[in-house]
């Protein structure tokens, strides 16, 4: 249902003037967008009081980032390969047996879902050739510098326990080489990997969070939200190939059991997320022009909150094993799709939230 | 011109010198007294110039005579044009006019009907210019997200880009609380912003902008003097009734620490698009660290609980 739209007494007819909210007097959006979001950001949008805040003909305050889809990706798959280290490292050091499966399918996996991560990133510089020049630094205030130093870092932990992995899977032949590796200790390497498996889960929220933008920036739960995200992402990559190859269903319970925890924090910490941000989160969960609500809601319906009930319907039930796979299958599917879309949501609304010039100016208002 | 002859081993070690970085000298920077602009454009077109930076197509924005809009990363110098038509009585000059204009027209001073068009003073219009540009603030964001250290303090503590580092990451891009630096993305990929004239200081000269600037709406100098000049200024104005007069960025307030290019306006910070209070970036790092590092911590714990049986 579309709300009436009151005509716009201002004439815009600037092109930087476009984006954003500025502008627009009414919420054109969906009603039950724009319903949620007032709800979960508990900001309800004053159109006519908006109005009167004091702009520059509503020109952006900020500049747009430069970031493009290379960035999102990146974010989807270091996520994934921090998130899969994590959970095969914890699998190796503290289970079972039988949980075996989990660490070799993680560590395989950390290792794939990091390869695309440097071209990524080299991609998206303006100046690729000059990538190594990262490396002339090392700046504890800078997110991006750390972040640099931490991927580098954990692609050696991930590619040596990686490699024991394949050395003791017999992967990597018979040679003298391949003996050595698999002599390796893989579970000394994994205690201190699994540090720096969660520095680059998470970094890359505070990367975000450490810039102007007020979306990113006003609460400082963004690398909450990512690590968690990351964890989601990585439970349901690790079970989706089990449930493939196939596995003991008392391992795949233990994936079913985490990711049902996991699921419902990242719905906590995001709407603390959206609790916090307010008024700055209207590009992320409304449904103006260039607001991400319908996506945004899409992924937290499609790729968190389903997901999570047929979770808590198979932990409850008692159903044979096929359902159970078809289902988990399906689980798998919605949480890996659901966590591209939130970056990508993220990242895309963030380019809207640094257009708002009446946001910037009520984000950099004194307390 | 006879050339050194450099050994060539010790030309291939030289990569290893360190080079030792310039005496530091008095920070200098700008003080832009809005009060005193008269919108010409002439330090736009002079930090053009000097610069060397192409000059954009023209666009009508129909907004106001400002076809400018914005900084970027091939516009360094930019006026604003403020037009503030039929606003209501902000106290200053305009405190109580109407009362005043009532008095003048009973004690005759002031014919009833006035002859013509009314004078500017009887009403409460007014336009408003600023020529704005990079702050060089004392606590740069962009500086401090900077990578590659392309971005440095230089001898005359203001914040410049080595196009020689920049790797375009564009994290100083959105680390900017102002939206001055930028990353041409039409050109060489890589940030921009104004330098200060590091080039003309470097031979003792003042920035072009300041040295065209025909109205010395923008001042060149070193910032201590500056701001002793700008709170001189400021007293002024208010002692001559402009009470809406005030500094922005000259005490410490602004991003903890103040701004080296900091400006007398007349009106609240947010009608010249400037941020009244800015949230640090590099303040977030701590909190977002910490919020991060409690939910992988929680992470971890359910991970080994459920794993350990």
């Amino acid at each position: 249902m579309k709300e009436p739209e009151i005509p716009s007494v201002t004439v815009n007819i600037s092109p930087v003037q476009s984006a954003g909210r500025s502008g627009e007097l009414a919420p054109t959006g969906q009603a039950w967008i724009e319903k949620l979001a007032a709800l979960t950001t508990g900001y309800t949008p004053q159109p006519e009081r908006e109005q009167q805040e004091t702009t520059y003909y509503d020109y952006p305050v900020l500049k747009a980032p430069t970031w493009r889809w290379q960035i999102i990706w990146y974010f989807f798959f270091g996520g994934l390969a921090a998130g899969s280290y994590l959970i095969a490292s914890i699998a190796s050091l503290w289970g079972a047996p039988e949980d075996r499966r989990v660490v070799r399918a993680g560590y395989y996996l950390s290792l794939l879902a990091l390869l695309p991560c440097p071209p990524l990133l080299i991609m998206d510089l303006g100046r690729p050739e000059r990538f190594l020049n990262m490396m002339r630094m090392f700046k504890v205030k800078s997110p991006m510098s750390m972040g640099t130093w931490c991927l580098i870092t954990f692609s050696m932990f991930s590619g040596v326990t990686a490699g024991i992995q394949a050395a003791r899977d017999g992967i990597l032949g018979k040679w003298w080489g391949a003996r050595w590796l698999a002599g390796l200790p893989q579970k000394l390497i994994a205690f201190p990997g699994i540090f720096v498996g969660m520095f680059l889960g998470g970094y890359t929220g505070v990367l975000l969070a450490a810039t102007s933008v007020p979306l990113w920036s006003r609460s400082k739960l963004m690398g909450a939200v990512f690590i968690s995200s990351a964890m989601s992402t990585s439970t349901a990559l690790i079970s989706l190939v089990l449930r493939i190859i196939g596995a003991p269903a008392s391992v795949l319970h233990k994936l079913e059991r985490l990711e049902w925890a996991v699921l419902l924090l990242e719905m906590t910490g995001l709407f603390t997320f959206l609790r916090q941000t307010g008024r700055a989160a209207r590009p992320l969960v409304g449904d103006g022009p260039g607001e991400h609500g319908a996506t945004f809601w899409r992924f937290v319906f499609g790729g968190l909150a389903l997901p999570w009930l047929l979770q808590t319907l198979t932990l409850l039930g008692r159903h044979s094993d096929r359902p159970r796979r078809a289902r988990g299958i399906l689980i798998s599917l919605l949480v890996l799709t659901g966590g591209y879309f939130l970056r990508r949501t993220i990242v895309e609304s963030g380019r809207t939230s640094s257009r708002d010039a009446k946001t910037t100016l009520w984000n950099a208002k004194k307390e | 011109m006879a050339v050194e002859r450099v050994h060539p081993l010790k030309e291939m070690l030289g990569v290893f010198n360190r080079e030792l970085p310039p005496a530091a000298r008095p920070a200098t920077g700008f003080f832009t007294d809005t009060s005193l602009c008269i919108g010409c454009k002439a330090c736009e077109v002079a930090c053009r110039q000097w610069n060397q930076l192409s000059a954009p197509d023209p666009t009508w924005t129909g907004t106001s005579y400002d076809n400018t809009q914005l900084l970027g990363a091939e516009t360094w110098r930019h006026v604003l044009f403020i037009e503030q038509i039929g606003r209501a009585d902000g106290g200053g000059l305009q405190g109580d006019i109407q009362g005043r204009i009532a008095e003048a027209k009973s004690s005759g001073a002031l014919p009833v009907t006035p002859p013509g068009t009314a004078l500017p003073f009887f009403n409460t219009d007014r336009w408003l210019m600023m020529s704005d540009v990079c702050k060089h603030c004392h606590n740069a964001p962009c500086h401090e997200a900077c990578p590659t250290g392309a971005i440095i303090r230089t001898e005359f503590d203001t914040v410049y880009v080595q196009q020689d580092i920049c790797n375009g990451c564009g994290y100083c891009v959105v680390a900017c609380p102002f939206g001055v630096i930028s990353r041409d993305d039409q050109g060489d990929q890589m940030a921009h912003k104004c330098t200060l004239c590091y080039d003309r200081q470097k031979d003792g000269i003042e920035p072009a902008c300041a040295k065209a600037c025909p109205t010395d709406s923008i001042q060149f100098g070193e910032v201590e003097q500056l701001r002793a000049h700008a709170r001189e200024r400021l007293g002024l104005l208010h002692e001559r009734g402009l009470s809406e007069a005030r500094l922005y960025g000259e005490d410490e307030s602004v991003l903890e620490g103040g701004l080296h290019s900091f400006f007398l306006l007349l009106d609240e910070p947010a009608a010249y698009n400037l941020p009244e209070n800015p949230p640090r970036p590099s303040n977030n790092v701590v909190p977002a660290s910490f919020w991060t590092v409690m939910a992988a911590m929680i992470f971890g714990l359910l991970s080994i609980l459920f794993f350990k049986e």
